[in-house]
């Protein structure tokens, strides 16, 4: 098991703080307090034992447990609460002045979340300093927050006009909501009545949304890891390879990939699966000059045939302006 | 079997704040097992100063004080090192709560459960188990995937001068770069760093995810004076073409280009299936409309028109 000391010997430092004030408290329930699971704890327990108080020895922390209560037979007063590390008020500082500002947030968790701030604050004190060097701002998509946050609360179905910027079009669904999250942008999880399938959208990308009256029923499922990036293509998905050049290089930062291969000119040529290639047209003529997709060929055709088509405009456009 | 660290370093910090008097290396070394098992004084003396680090790094104020011996003790008094009082009710906690989880970065996971636990430890009420039923549906995340993040918030934090090799967006190589970093800034799920470029005598913003190899940091304070507000969102945002300064007018397909519409200063229908519409002009602006491709055409300002078709050549070419 890979237990990382630093975070081991500060849980256990506020651990005995904790259970010095709890004789005979449930493993459970002490387990569930710190937000770790009941192995986590027992081993915490069995290190405990192995530690003393006091100088010279021989004051060992006297505590056991049959895994289910845990005693402590000799508690000391040296288990005072503990002040906070210039890491740990930066951790948990920036990320309340963050979720307080996501403008969909509800205004009385908004309100405790600012109380909470404030005293953290002041508790902190120069702990609380190095905070200000971290900002993290969500994207805001208001209103159309409120609506999914109350459809996921209240269990509604949602109708939406999407705007897919593969297809380039505006398509209306009705979708049963399963989570908000923001991961830089905020995205709502729901089960699409239209694909029949999950879907991920992108609240900015909602264009109208309505509350409906109809119960949601999205199928249970497994809620996904978003720690694993939101983007998991499938190792079915078809193979997409663009070539780059030094302006260029900024597709492998956008786009997640398989690989990007140094090339000599200082460019790159990346590999990436996608469920739909064709939606990599607009890539294609993002990049102009700086990139070109190689594979597969009918998408590179297709872009240059937009493109002379765009041009044909032009021509046509400029003609007319001549006469 | 080694003593486990995580039970060493208990041990030292039970001890520290547990005596009343300083407490020589000796005496440290005497009381707690894995120091006598450390083996050789030069190993004993590594581990012992990388274990005052690590428990300083947890928040532990240990004092250097020396005796009438000229014997230097170690202590952590207990005034220096307890919390303040802190009053937290529940939906306060709640709202910790949600806010701890928030961090997709280890270092600062682990520190802000840290915190948790030590706030719990105070007596912060536990949250009841009905709290999701009530509150906002959201999980806001933090995404952290650069590998230059935990040097440069640790520099930041320190006030440390860094180095690193960073690729401008249209550079082949990278370059390496002096800084003295001020502050770190996520916006749009992406990383950047203000602070001091040495070279170029100014204030510059960096893309984390541009940064390639190590950070590595430099001894000596910062030259440059600290600004009070560093604006790392306003200088990201021009970089986006966010801060337009003109206006450009463009044909449109109907039931095209949507973003485009949402962002039209006012636009009227020409007819035949086309709009014509007047948008923001910013930076970036002619690499978005390529991207719809023959369905949008550029009238003016001429300068964007040919650029727009400067593109399309290019890709027709390709």
């Amino acid at each position: 098991m890979a237990v990382n000391a630093i975070d081991q010997t500060r849980r256990m430092l506020s651990l005995v703080t904790y259970l010095r004030e709890r004789p005979g408290a449930h493993v459970s329930d002490v387990a569930r307090a710190f937000g770790i699971t009941e192995d986590e704890l027992i081993s915490d327990l069995d290190v405990l034992p192995m530690c003393g108080t006091s100088f010279r020895g021989g004051d060992l922390l006297d505590i056991d447990t049959d895994g289910d209560r845990i005693w402590w037979h000799n508690p000391d007063d040296v288990a005072e609460p503990l002040r906070l590390a210039a890491d740990e008020a930066t951790a948990l500082l920036v990320a309340a002045r963050a979720v307080a500002t996501l403008p969909g947030l509800r205004e009385s968790d908004r309100q405790a979340l600012l109380r909470a701030t404030a005293k953290l604050e002041a508790a902190a004190g120069e702990a609380a300093g190095a905070s200000s060097r971290l900002s993290v701002t969500f994207e805001s998509e208001g209103g159309v927050f409120a609506d999914v946050d109350r459809a996921i609360s209240e269990r509604r179905r949602l109708w939406l006009r999407y705007y897919s910027p593969a297809r380039d079009e505006l398509t209306e669904r009705e979708v049963d909501p399963i989570r908000l999250f923001a991961v830089g942008h905020t995205y709502m999880e729901a089960w699409c009545r239209l694909s029949e399938a999950r879907r991920t959208f992108r609240l900015d990308r909602v264009a109208e949304i309505k509350l409906l009256d109809a119960p949601a029923a999205p199928p249970e499922l497994e809620l996904r890891d978003l720690s694993a990036g939101l983007v998991q293509p499938s190792a079915d998905d078809p193979e997409v390879v663009v070539e780059v050049g030094p302006g260029g290089r900024w597709v492998a930062e956008y786009y997640p990939h398989d690989s990007a291969e140094e090339l000599p000119d200082g460019g790159l040529r990346i590999t990436l699966r996608t469920p739909a290639p064709a939606s990599l047209r607009r890539l294609a003529l993002r990049l102009g000059r700086d990139g070109r997709i190689t594979a597969p060929r009918d998408l590179a055709e297709n872009a240059r045939r937009a493109a002379r088509e765009a041009l044909a405009a032009y021509d046509s456009d400029d003609a007319q302006r001549q006469h | 079997m080694a003593i486990a660290k995580a039970e060493r370093l208990m041990n030292l910090a039970l001890c520290l704040l547990g005596t009343r008097r300083p407490l020589s290396k000796r005496e440290l070394r005497e009381s707690i097992e894995a120091y006598l098992e450390a083996g050789s004084d030069d190993s004993f003396n590594r581990m012992f100063e990388r274990d005052k680090d690590d428990l300083r790094e947890l928040g532990l104020v240990i004092e250097t004080v020396e005796n009438l011996d000229g014997e230097t003790g170690y202590l952590a008094r207990r005034d220096s090192n307890r919390l303040p009082a802190i009053t937290l009710d529940a939906e306060e906690a709640a709202a910790l709560g949600l806010a701890a989880k928030v961090w997709q970065q280890a270092r600062l996971a682990g520190a802000a459960s840290g915190a948790l636990q030590k706030l719990r430890a105070a007596g912060m009420p536990e949250a009841e188990d009905s709290y999701e039923a009530h509150h906002s549906a959201l999980e806001p995340r933090i995404p952290v995937h650069e590998a230059a993040f935990e040097p440069l918030m640790l520099a930041c934090r320190d006030r440390r001068p860094v180095v690193f090799d960073y690729r401008k967006a249209n550079a082949a190589k990278p370059e390496q770069r002096q800084v003295e970093p001020w502050t770190l800034e996520c916006w749009r799920g992406h990383w950047y760093l203000a602070g001091w470029d040495r070279e170029r005598r100014a204030e510059r913003v960096f893309r984390l995810s541009r940064i390639s190899g190590r950070v590595r940091s430099r001894s000596g304070a910062f030259t440059a004076p600290v600004p009070d507000v560093v604006t790392v969102r306003e200088t990201v945002e021009t970089w986006a073409g966010e801060t337009a300064t003109r206006s450009a007018l463009i044909r449109l397909r109907s039931d095209c280009g949507y973003p485009l519409r949402a962002r039209a200063v006012s636009s009227r229908e020409l007819g035949d299936g086309w709009d014509e519409l007047e948008i923001p002009y910013g930076h970036g602006l002619d690499a978005w409309l390529v991207e719809f491709g023959p369905d949008v055409v550029v009238l003016e300002p001429a300068d964007l028109r040919a650029d727009v078709v400067d593109r399309l050549r290019a890709v027709a070419r390709a």
